[in-house]
């Protein structure tokens, strides 16, 4: 019933790594570890641990086109390259060599189409776009629309979703209790300004 | 729920006088209700034992990594196919399995959204009324509305629903115990559309308190509903409404992380104990008197097939030869809107009007089957599955302006939700996959299962409906999903079906499975018809009425 259209890919069946059945002891820690010491490294300013300072450029670079900055955070603002790098050695571990060949293939594609170029990066973010509009309907471009979705909108534990900034852009807010009224039309109706139908 | 004192544990060589299988919707409530009565109780529950203070609103894990129904690291893969003359394969796109339920102590009740229609006194007895279907396995119940009444209001106070009656509902011997929840914006706008076009919205019953009940607190309305644990105890999961009850009898014994993967018989004839591999991985066995198999629509028949042995060619209590057939999951088909203000979707239950006036059959569509229509956030009430998945297919998938509509509309945005009927058909079914197996060695769950022609017109029809609601509340923007073959089913139904006769059904009128004395079997799959949808509330009543049964069976010592 759920018609998940999103771009998971195999990592979610790819099993192979770990053995057993102590399921409980291992799985949200696990998880969350990577995510954490991704914000953890955010908030020192540190490096990148699962990719070159060049790679987390690019990266950078994609996720901007994805959700580009103007008066709301972009998702590189947001954080998103740091969610990337959390879960490349976590669950996108099985997808992170596919990832930063996609990276390569940017760069490549950047070279043959605006010669004396130095790569994806150095375009114009028009530039960039076109190169992009070439490898929408790829795994690769796919898989960066999720990620950056997750790392934009994911708990702010994961890496991503810096001072809130993904989540104020949809004018979400993670509080645990509401109070009706929720919404614009049950405030009418709680008023008896019901928008009912009149016949 | 904090517990007063250390649960009981009991030994596996000693014969406890029931083991059950699974502690999910069905699970729970025989699980309560035998230990009340002074039985001693093992159950056994494949999943760990989080409660309120483990479930959170991180997305990520609960809802993309789908920690609580199919981490890969239970490495249990399904195979799926629609027809069995194809090969059946594990999905290799990710997301959530064909058979999608959660695992952990309460099972499904503890992710699912909480809608509890009644079945009305015609899904009893609609074969009687409308005939046989050709090509279907389309029968009456062998239990009336009337018999199962008393069940149902002992699940609305018992479990906790809250609600008022509608229009069109089965009679009630009893109010409910709590009022409707809030209206929500969804709800209102439902109400619109539908009175514009003569049809009659009505509050949604839901196992979900509105108010405090039962020493439980009410709905604080956080949002994070359907497919989330609740973190305050308000939604009326046997996690919360009865393990705690169970538990607290002395009677009764929840062991988590515990995977079951035979029920051995004797040369009688008769069940004498459960093979499980435990929290360790080690094996162990737990001796009963009797055995009641309450594991999903999924998996029971799976345990069954697994368990098969000279005596039982075929599988446990399958002289039938029809544990596994008759997989029905309910229709479902989608119609999305934007509005022009914001509704904010993402605050409270899912689901706070209803429409049910396409219920019945009826002979002028030219096909079986009925519904019933929700509104609701559906899976995009949370901000990365809207991102992913809550923009139409025109949207633009990224840059600017798909920024710009993730912006606009995230708090404008609805689903109407159609539930419809699902025929039986012997060739959907639960079996072993023939090369597959799981961590532990046991074969794979292979679901093989299409849609029959009429319950895909209902769909059709149903998101016509819905679509026409949405223009009559004027909304901005409307799409919908392609009614098409469902190969996610998150209602595990009929597959092991409850009869009069042998050689027609897998139990009798009182869950007692036909061939085995001493073996019960009683949570979705003793559905004879699928219902419209939200089939939960029936699942309930019928363990309340089973274990009643049961508990006067073995007091009489007819086990």
């Amino acid at each position: 019933m759920k018609q998940q259209k999103s771009d998971r890919r195999s990592f979610l069946a790819d099993t192979g790594k770990l053995a057993g059945v102590g399921w409980l002891a291992m799985n949200a820690p696990m998880l969350l570890a990577a995510g954490q010491a991704a914000e953890r490294q955010r908030e020192a300013g540190k490096t990148w641990t699962n990719m070159t300072p060049e790679q987390a450029l690019t990266f950078a670079a994609v996720v901007d086109q994805i959700i580009p900055p103007d008066d709301m955070p972009g998702a590189s603002d947001a954080g998103v390259v740091y969610f990337i790098d959390g879960v490349l050695n976590g669950f996108m571990a099985g997808d992170a060599e596919m990832l930063k060949q996609g990276l390569k293939n940017l760069d490549s594609r950047a070279v043959a189409s605006f010669p004396g170029s130095k790569g994806f990066i150095s375009l114009s973010f028009d530039h960039q776009t076109e190169i992009l509009r070439a490898v929408e309907t790829t795994p690769f471009f796919n898989t960066m629309i999720f990620l950056t979705h997750c790392g934009m909108f994911a708990m702010p534990s994961w890496g991503g979703n810096r001072e809130l900034g993904g989540w104020a852009l949809l004018d979400f807010d993670n509080r645990h209790a509401w109070q009706p009224p929720f919404g614009y039309y049950d405030t009418l109706a709680d008023r008896g300004e019901s928008n009912h139908a009149e016949g | 729920m904090p517990r007063d004192k250390k649960p009981v544990v009991f030994d596996t060589r000693k014969e406890v006088d029931f083991v059950i299988i699974g502690s999910g919707a069905s699970g729970g409530i025989l699980a309560k209700e035998l230990s009340t009565a002074g039985f001693d109780v093992v159950v056994l529950e494949q999943g760990p034992y989080r409660t309120a203070g483990d479930f959170s609103h991180d997305e990520m894990n609960v809802m993309i990594l789908n920690e609580m129904t199919s981490h890969p690291l239970w490495k249990d893969p399904q195979t799926f196919r629609q027809k069995a003359s194809e090969k059946a394969t594990v999905r290799q796109s990710g997301g959530p399995p064909p058979a999608l339920y959660s695992r952990g102590v309460g099972g499904s009740s503890v992710h699912f959204t909480a809608n509890y229609w009644r079945m009305r006194p015609i899904d009893f007895k609609e074969r009687s009324a409308l005939g046989s279907i050709s090509g279907t396995g389309f029968s009456d119940w062998p239990v009336s509305y009337e018999e199962l009444e008393p069940y149902y209001t002992r699940v609305d106070w018992e479990i906790g629903v809250s609600g008022a009656p509608g229009p069109f509902d089965a009679p009630r011997s009893r109010p409910f115990p709590v009022p409707p929840l809030p209206v929500k914006s969804s709800g209102v706008l439902l109400e619109k559309g539908a009175k514009k076009l003569g049809l009659h919205a009505q509050p949604a019953p839901m196992a979900i308190l509105s108010k405090p009940h039962n020493n439980r607190p009410a709905c604080v309305h956080c949002g994070f509903c359907m497919g989330f644990g609740c973190e305050a105890n308000a939604k009326s999961s046997t996690l919360a409404a009865m393990i705690p009850l169970a538990e607290a009898t002395g009677h009764c014994e929840i062991r988590p992380l515990s995977t079951v993967f035979r029920i051995e018989t004797n040369e009688t004839g008769r069940v004498t104990e459960v093979a499980y591999i435990d929290a360790k991985g080690s094996q162990q066995a737990q001796k009963a008197k009797a055995v009641i198999v309450a594991a999903n629509g999924g998996e029971t028949p799976r345990l069954l097939l697994m368990s098969e042995s000279s005596r039982f060619p075929g599988g446990l209590a399958n002289s039938s030869g029809l544990v596994g057939k008759y997989l029905m999951a309910n229709g479902h088909s989608l119609a999305y809107a934007f509005f022009d203000e914001p509704l904010n979707e993402h605050k409270s239950v899912q689901v706070t009007r209803i429409v049910h006036d396409f219920y019945e059959n009826d002979p002028k569509r030219g096909f079986y089957g009925g519904g019933g229509i929700d509104a609701r956030a559906f899976i995009q009430a949370s901000p990365i599955l809207f991102a992913n998945t809550g923009l139409p297919p025109d949207a633009p998938r990224w840059g600017k302006a798909h920024k710009d509509l993730l912006r606009q509309n995230f708090t404008r945005r609805l689903a109407l939700l159609n539930s419809t009927t699902s025929l039986a058909q012997e060739s959907n079914n639960i079996t072993l996959d023939p090369a597959l197996k799981d961590a532990v060695g046991r074969p794979a769950m292979r679901i093989t299962y299409r849609d029959h022609d009429d319950d895909l017109a209902m769909m059709g029809f149903m998101q016509d409906r819905a679509v026409e609601i949405l223009e009559a509340a004027e909304a901005n923007t409307i799409w919908r999903d392609p009614v098409i073959p469902q190969d996610v089913l998150a209602h595990l139904l009929g597959t092991c079906r409850m009869g009069d006769d042998p050689k027609s059904s897998v139990v009798d009128p009182y869950h007692r499975s036909h061939d085995v004395p001493n073996l019960f079997i009683c949570d979705g799959s003793s559905l004879v018809t699928s219902g419209r949808g939200q089939p939960t509330m029936t699942i309930q009543a019928l363990a309340f009425r089973a274990a009643e049964h049961i508990a006067n069976f073995a007091r009489r010592g007819e086990i």
